[in-house]
């Protein structure tokens, strides 16, 4: 007889059978059922196929260390790969299907790997896929990945919904076994914030697995008690079904709740995840131990067991695990279980402990006990059939059907390590334990190398206490009374290298390593644990090595002769078990995927009919086309052509505005900007070029004074955030003696262009005041009453197009209304909206730069506007590094224009510059397209370049290469300003 | 001059409060909302804003070290708010935020568990109290939150990212059913 389901017992509810399928197999199993405990009591031993050799695996833990039982759970959009049975619950209807295999878990056809197996060792592919390298991509990988593998991802969209929250407590405690109920406990009755959670569907940890009593309850029975209480406690939260996945900077903890993982159809109004970002101010890792694996041959035949995950499905789930059962211990674990089974009715074939001196603890059972032996060997395919037990040089076979191993308990310090600090070996307990002094979280319990229920009890209430303490808080620890059969399982001496092995002994079952792999890692130069962990795999995928890198250390250090302290450990990191992309999304999908920012004038420019464009967060208008048009360009040319005759509505609400006030505010314009700023009058708006420490130029805009001591200053779309941030940093920190303050008043105003020759004709009619050329010339700025006193708005008279041009600030929310207002006033005028595609023509065809030409590289020189730059401010940003010898060397890239020979040629921004008979090679490039357009008044694409000596090369022919889409536009270089040189029309 | 009839248009226009259990989502009238400036240290500033604060004409919300709101669900004329800035000490300054400000109350049993979707600000009682603000990020969106009751709250947010907040925070409390 196999794994089967005992008559009673355990702590599933009986009354509540749950029907399950796997592999199209119709089970029950019950509530309170992990899916592996489900299938264990249906009989079904076969779990799922290796790795690489396709071999038999059956369930090896009861936890979240499972690396055998991997199955994809679900359908469609909700469809899971490699959904470890031990962690998932059983719930009605659930559907789990083995991996890895084909064209059944029971006849595998990659089960054929196991025959090549001596050409499968540790690091093959990088042996055996070298040539030919064209292969490397169309068939090696493919079928490498094809062959080897885990689950599938399904392509279907996932239906549910993810989120994300933060939280935040005086005791985070992670494990919510004996250790952290009792730390809870103690916290919580002391008043402080606690936060206490655990990854499984129930509290109570390795005590839901015991048979001891604890002040007279059972032990189940002792975890509800403390958690009803618990529950009363208000400052107390008990996140079950969670699991702390990461500890970052800040004593910020990361966590997944597997909210609704366990429920056939999921409640749309709720998540099915929620990752948590818990910040503590104290933390607490109760996280317990793992107990670790025997290296014999064959131990990875189904049958074979980790001795605590017998003991767990025994007496929580009641599932016994056949009919003639063998221990292999190292240590006493394995007479504990050896009680719990033959009380069971349970027969043991033998106790085989590698300790000559036999157990420490009294053992009083019927198995027989072969002290100072080992498995060499076990024997079976699809299940166990026997063993061979090997003693004093000599060699058993004993016929058995489950075999349950204990190598021993490793404190699982995961999270502790997440932050830098190293595991240390600790020959005392045989184990690697956490760093020491970690600021704002402490250890406690089996997680400490504490052993026993009574000690862990204790260890969890100090703990508390201390933590809390370091708060201000006083607690008294609390005691629970007498505890009755209390197992201490005390360190023994781990057992590394099993003598007789013949068949494959794994060290990591996930990815089908074995002792002969690392063997050959260390013959072949792989000594240190980090080249033998990439060498071989071992401690990868998605156990990332729970039960493989202490033995994977221990081997290691055993075959160079030095301890494991000096082999050390590899590198934990987030994540300690596999976390889904949704949680890590959470809402952040659709709809939500991003903030949208939308301009004042975002509803008037839809009721226009615009195409808008995504500018980072913003959506601006692109165009706005016309019935009749037949693509963008063609409304494009329209909008550029009418703002050159008649006048066109534009809205720049998106470029940064920062009004800037102060008695040194003008000082502080001074030298923030590289042109003289000291003396623009009130009522005068002025270009200001803004340079970095390095001398490169960093934005550009127009800052208006507007009263003796407030400025209003206007910064690209881009760079509106970087700069407010620029100046609070000057205003803060480099210069806090000048009186400046500063504050954001970018979604105050609407802001809208009115550019061409008609613009002063529209604008006077919704204006209270004069606007002509001797009222309000060129660079004039003002603050302006609209519409008969309705609304005070602001007027700067700039242009970006070339044209006779105002820029009219209105309060953001009458920003559709005044746009309205100044469509209906310029109607007769022939005024359209105009899009950023037609800005960008405009401000091409009369050569004004943007962040396409200020990309970081260049500095005033190379755009030809050397000449702002002060020579007679003593200091201003940049003014020091500018002067460095590179930044004035003649074979710069200077900006120049640029147009193809032939009006009906085009090229692209990007493109690169070639001198005219040059070979198309990087050697011979001289420069970029940074800008271009169709330029309806040019009548051909014109562009902007950044070319060496550019500026000195006018009429030059060239090359415009095209590498990417292989094209090749022969043309010439010019003066980068296309229309209107001479500004006659800025002035009109 | 043409006769022009010039009307405003709220962010959150077209959006009706979001009433769920334990949970309402509602968009505050568009009144007032003015940025004052000031020298930290400066103590005159410090006691006018406290006798703001003390009457019930204004609300004052904390921005940051010699910065505050003054709010106010009565939008103010062209006069009123020249005469509010004008009554601000010397060595402060006041600049209008009534249109770059949008304003959304948040309130009921559920409010902070709704909010602690989006912010990492601790917002128990007793790390924020009553009165209490501070700037945050919700979700992606920066947004100055004040406690304004023991389960209300006020979120100030720039207007163009108002709606998509709004959006969010509607999401975020799709579970309060």
């Amino acid at each position: 007889m196999t794994f089967h389901r005992l008559a009673a017992g355990g702590l599933i509810d009986r009354n509540k059978p749950l029907s399950f399928s796997f592999d199209g197999k119709t089970l029950t199993g019950y509530e309170g059922d992990s899916l592996a405990s489900a299938l264990l009591g249906n009989g079904q031993v076969l779990a799922g196929r290796s790795f690489k050799y396709h071999r038999p695996r059956g369930i090896l833990t009861a936890g979240a260390a499972e690396p055998n039982a991997l199955m994809t759970i679900g359908r469609a959009g909700r469809t899971e790969p490699n959904t470890r049975a031990t962690m998932q619950e059983l719930y009605e209807g659930l559907e789990a299907k083995s991996q890895n295999r084909w064209p059944s878990l029971d006849v595998d056809i990659g089960a054929v790997n196991g025959l090549l197996a001596p050409f499968l060792g540790a690091g093959f592919y990088y042996k055996t896929f070298m040539w030919p390298a064209v292969l490397w991509e169309r068939l090696y990988e493919p079928f490498i990945r094809r062959a080897a593998g885990l689950g599938r991802a399904t392509y279907d969209a996932d239906p549910d919904t993810y989120d994300k929250c933060w939280a935040h407590c005086d005791l985070l405690i992670v494990g919510a076994g004996g250790t952290g109920l009792a730390a809870a406990l103690t916290a919580g009755r002391a008043g402080a914030r606690v936060i206490i959670l655990d990854e499984h569907a129930r509290a109570g940890g390795g005590l839901l697995c015991e048979r001891a009593t604890i002040g007279g309850w059972s032990a189940a029975s002792f975890v509800s008690n403390c958690l009803a209480e618990l529950a009363s406690l208000p400052n107390v939260e008990v996140l079950t079904r969670t699991t702390a996945f990461g500890w970052y900077d800040g004593n910020v903890f990361g966590a997944v709740e597997r909210v609704q993982k366990h429920v056939h159809e999921p409640d749309p109004s709720r998540p099915v995840e929620r990752l948590w970002r818990i910040i503590a101010k104290q933390a607490l890792l109760a996280s317990g131990a793992e107990e670790q694996p025997l290296i014999f041959g064959g131990n990875d035949v189904p049958g074979v067991m980790m001795a605590s995950a017998m003991r767990s499905y025994l007496n929580r789930y009641g599932v016994a695990p056949g009919s003639n059962v063998a221990i292999f211990t190292t240590n006493d674990s394995g007479y504990s279980l050896a009680g719990d089974l033959e009380d069971a009715g349970v027969t043991i074939a033998a106790i085989i402990d590698s300790r000559k001196d036999g157990p420490t603890a009294a053992y009083c059972g019927n198995a027989r006990v072969v002290q100072g032996g080992v498995v060499s060997n076990a024997h079976g395919r699809k299940s166990l059939s026997s063993i061979t037990v090997l003693k004093d040089g000599r060699s058993e076979d004993l016929r058995v059907n489950s075999l349950a191993m204990s190598g021993g308990f490793s404190p699982v310090i995961h999270l502790a390590c997440h932050r830098g600090g190293k595991p240390m070996w600790s020959d005392t307990h045989a184990a690697f334990l956490a760093p020491q002094d970690l600021n704002g979280l402490a250890l406690a319990g089996a997680a400490n190398a504490v052993h026993g229920i009574q000690a862990c009890l204790d260890a969890g209430a100090k703990a508390a206490t201390d933590l809390i303490a370091r708060l201000g808080i006083a607690a008294k620890q609390a005691s629970f009374g007498v505890v009755e059969g209390d197992i201490i399982v005390r360190p023994a001496r781990p057992l590394w290298k099993i003598p007789g092995v013949k068949g494959k002994a794994f060290i990591d079952f996930q990815n089908d390593v074995h002792r002969d792999d690392l063997n050959l890692a260390l013959r072949e130069g792989y000594g240190h644990i980090e080249h033998a962990k990439r060498y071989t795999t071992n401690g990868m995928a998605t156990d990332q090595g729970k039960l493989s890198n202490v033995n994977a250390i221990g081997l290691v250090a055993e075959a160079s002769g030095v301890s494991p302290a000096d082999v050390g450990t590899t590198t934990f990191r987030p994540f300690y078990t596999p976390v889904s992309f949704g949680s890590l999304t959470g809402p952040s999908h659709g709809k939500h995927f991003q903030p949208v920012r939308k301009s004042p004038l975002h509803d008037w420019a839809k009721r226009n009919g615009a195409v808008l464009v995504e500018s980072g967060l913003w959506y601006r208008s692109a165009w706005f086309p016309r019935p009749g048009e037949k693509d963008w360009r063609e409304s494009v040319d329209r909008e550029v052509k009418n703002v050159r005759i008649n006048a066109g509505l534009c809205d720049v609400s998106t470029l940064g505005k920062i009004e800037v006030t102060g008695v040194d505010a003008a000082e502080f314009f001074n030298r923030i900007y590289c042109n003289s700023f000291l003396k623009l009058p009130v009522g005068k708006a002025r270009y200001g070029l803004m340079l970095r420490e390095d001398g490169h130029i960093y934005d550009d805009g127009t800052t208006s004074r507007l009263g003796e001591s407030r400025y209003f200053m206007t910064t690209t779309t881009a760079m509106a955030a970087g700069v407010m941030n620029h100046l609070e940093f000057c205003a803060q920190t480099l210069w806090p003696e000048l009186d400046v303050r500063l504050a954001s008043v970018t979604d105050q105003w609407a802001q809208m262009t009115i550019a061409g020759p008609k613009a002063r004709t529209i604008l006077q009619t919704i204006l209270d005041e004069d606007i002509s050329n001797e009222a309000f010339p060129y660079l004039a700025a003002k603050e302006i009453s609209l519409c008969g006193g309705q609304l005070q708005g602001r007027l700067f008279r700039i242009s970006f197009s070339g044209e006779l041009a105002y820029e009219l600030a209105v309060p953001a929310g009458y920003g559709g209304s005044v746009a309205d207002a100044l469509m209906q006033a310029g109607k007769a005028h022939g005024i359209q909206p105009y899009g950023v595609e037609a800005l960008s023509v405009l401000r091409i065809e009369k050569g004004h730069v943007t962040h396409n030409e200020i990309n970081g590289t260049v500095v005033p020189a190379d755009l030809g506007i050397a000449r702002m730059v002060s020579a007679n401010k003593a200091d201003f940003i940049g003014k020091k590094m500018l002067l460095r010898e590179g930044l004035d060397d003649p074979d710069r890239l200077l900006l120049v224009g640029v147009m193809p020979l032939r009006s009906t040629d085009s090229f692209r921004s990007g493109a690169h510059i070639l001198a005219k008979d040059a070979t198309a090679t990087l050697e011979n490039d001289e420069g970029h397209v940074t800008s271009t357009c169709y330029s309806p008044h040019i009548g051909s694409t014109i562009g902007l370049a950044l070319v060496k000596r550019g500026a000195y090369r006018h009429g030059e022919d060239i090359l415009v290469w095209n590498g990417i889409r292989d094209e090749y536009t022969p043309g010439r270089l010019c003066d980068p300003v296309f229309f209107d040189s001479a500004n006659t029309k800025l002035h009109g | 001059m043409v006769d022009f009839r010039l009307s405003p248009q709220a962010a959150l226009e077209g959006k009706r409060p979001v009433v769920r259990n334990s949970f309402i989502l509602e968009a505050l009238p568009e009144g007032h909302v003015v940025q004052v400036l000031a020298n930290p240290c400066d103590g005159n500033i410090c006691a006018f804003i406290a006798s703001l604060a003390n009457g019930a004409q204004f609300a004052v919300r904390a921005a940051a070290p010699g910065q505050w709101f003054i709010v106010g669900d009565n939008a103010l004329s062209h006069a009123q708010m020249q005469a509010l800035c004008a009554s601000i000490p010397s060595h402060a300054d006041a600049i209008d935020q009534s249109h770059g400000r949008v304003r959304i109350s948040a309130r009921g049993s559920a409010v902070r568990r709704v909010l602690a979707k989006g912010t990492a600000v601790d917002l128990s009682p007793d790390a924020f109290a009553v009165g209490h603000a501070t700037t945050t990020l919700i979700t992606h969106v920066a947004a100055h939150v004040s406690r304004t009751g023991e389960n209300a709250f006020e979120i100030m947010v720039l207007r163009g990212f108002a709606e998509s907040l709004w959006d969010d925070l509607d999401h975020m409390s799709r579970d309060c059913v």
